[in-house]
């Protein structure tokens, strides 16, 4: 097997900008980052995408976006998963011996659709959705089960949240709150492109390691405060990486809320079991005002982690970052990248 | 016609558009999703008999609720159905915001339940919360309360043909 580097990178957030199309938003977010690798589209060897065609309000949505991913002619993979996934399977393609070069891009326009009747379309049609159950509705059970097992969670949720510095969401940028979620623990709705360029070239960033990791479907057999998906997402990337969580200094964790993000923390051993919410007031492998602080939009949000990550390992933040991201619904699945300055 | 470049109107292609064009999309497909044999008879259980089934897996001794057909950890085929209790303990719980046509109108507080006997929790609304104040009502729900089934009156094979409510109101 071959190494493979980070070789560019581009997050790309906007909100409701007429003067693009979706296509548009996409050919621009790709183009930065082919830019940002020194590359031409025609030195790609393959392409992978991930989108949803709930989000993105069009059937078989990659047939539509694929050619403004720079994906005409190439070696195409398509996912319905988070973009951390669609990396997982990049690094695959580079690391066999296949391709030299991958693009990886991930979006969602939410700006375009209602965002909180689409997460409800995405629950069970027997069981949950006729509860009017959404992501944040999930999100919000995890925090009350949190609160309720760990006083650190009360104790120092104002704090992380200050810290996380969340803009307060323009009309139709918030989701519909759920108990006990306070407007500062909620994303800001967006429309976010990530773009990643991957090769078998070294440059100052390498990827050391990817795993991945499936919960139970139904919510009610899923340990929702230990997501154990995540644990063996980022213990099988940091196995293959030959490292520890201890050796871990730039953190870019996916969570759509303040307590999924702080959950995230103890599930990849960041933090103790109920210190989550105090790291994530405190822990400077955290940059709150990261990925998060530009908005959260499914399924981009894994890759945008990854690409902070590379960004700020690049920025000699650390030597080592674990990135992660986590898919709908209500992060059954999870991948977990390792990256490491060379 | 002319081959020369035509400039866009207001100066920029990109950047500015003076008469931007949207269209309004809508996906109103109506689909008949097939519960199968097991969830079958757990709705019809609920329906006819006022019973909330568990299937119960041989190789890791859980009983799931509702029931199903296959154990996805142990992915073995289960088919030993047994009756859970209607009294069981609030796991967690949040209470909704979101408004949907033709669901139950919010606040709506909205619990996972291990019913007795049951290994794993059941999603339904907690009804008979004062919600007169938010903050209080979650709060005093923190505790893990213990809770019973409470069946409609009339019953249509649907997850809503129960809901909880708190022991001892
Ligand atoms: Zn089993």
């Amino acid at each position: 097997m071959r190494p493979v580097y980070v070789h560019g990178v581009s997050v790309s957030p906007s909100w409701a900008d007429p003067t693009c199309s979706l296509q548009d938003l996409i050919f621009v977010g790709v183009r930065d980052a082919l830019r940002s690798a020194g590359m031409s589209a025609t030195e790609l060897d393959a392409v992978v995408l991930a989108a949803h065609d709930l989000v993105d309000g069009r059937s078989l949505t990659s047939m539509v976006t694929a050619p403004a991913a720079a994906a005409y002619l190439k070696d195409e993979t398509r996912v319905g998963d988070d973009g951390a996934t669609a990396f997982a399977l990049a690094d695959a393609r580079v690391r066999s011996g296949s391709v030299e070069t991958c693009l990886v891009a991930a979006w969602g326009r939410l700006s375009e659709g209602p965002v909180d009747a689409i997460s409800h379309a995405l629950f069970d049609p027997f069981t949950t959705r006729p509860l009017a159950m959404t992501e944040i509705g999930v999100s919000g059970l995890r925090a009350t089960r949190a609160l309720a097992e760990h006083p650190g969670y009360a104790a120092h949720r104002e704090a992380a949240a200050a810290r996380r510095d969340q803009r307060a969401g323009d009309p139709g940028r918030t989701p519909a709150p759920a108990w006990p979620l306070r407007p500062a623990e909620l994303p800001v709705w967006s429309d976010v492109v990530a773009a990643v360029v991957i090769g078998s070239a070294p440059t100052a960033v390498e990827v050391l390691g990817v795993g991945m990791g499936t919960e139970p479907f139904e919510l009610g057999d899923r340990d929702l405060l230990g997501l154990p998906a995540l644990s063996a997402a980022s213990g099988q990337a940091l196995d293959e990486a030959q490292r520890g969580i201890a050796e871990v200094d730039v953190l870019e964790l996916d969570g759509m809320t303040l307590f999924d993000e702080a959950l995230a923390m103890e599930a990849v051993g960041a933090a103790a079991r109920g210190g989550g919410m105090a790291a994530l007031a405190t822990d400077h492998r955290v940059d709150p005002v990261g990925a998060a602080a530009r908005g959260y939009a499914a399924p981009a949000m894994g890759l945008a982690h990854i690409a902070r990550a590379g960004e700020r390992l690049a920025d000699g933040e650390g030597r080592t970052a674990l990135a992660t991201g986590s898919s709908v619904v209500a992060a059954q699945s999870q991948a977990a990248v390792v990256l490491g300055t060379a | 016609m002319t081959t020369a470049p035509v400039p866009a109107p207001g100066g920029d292609a990109r950047g500015t558009v003076e008469d931007p064009v949207t269209v309004e999309g809508r996906w109103d497909f109506g689909y008949t999703y097939y519960a199968g044999a097991a969830a079958s008879r757990f709705f019809n259980e609920l329906r006819l008999n006022r019973r909330i089934m568990g299937t119960h897996c041989p190789q890791c001794d859980r009983v799931l609720v509702p029931a199903r057909g296959f154990c996805d950890a142990c992915f073995v085929e289960i088919d030993e159905w047994r009756e859970v209790g209607t009294e069981g303990t609030l796991e967690t719980f949040t209470i909704l915001t979101s408004s949907f046509p033709g669901l139950p109108e919010p606040p709506l507080v909205v619990g996972y339940v291990t019913l007795d006997g049951a290994s794993s929790a059941v999603l339904n609304a907690v009804c008979g919360v004062d919600l007169t104040d938010i903050d209080a009502a979650g709060l005093s729900l923190l505790s893990q309360p213990r809770v019973r089934v409470k069946f409609r009156d009339v019953r249509e094979g649907r997850i809503s043909d129960f809901a909880f409510e708190l022991v001892g109101k």
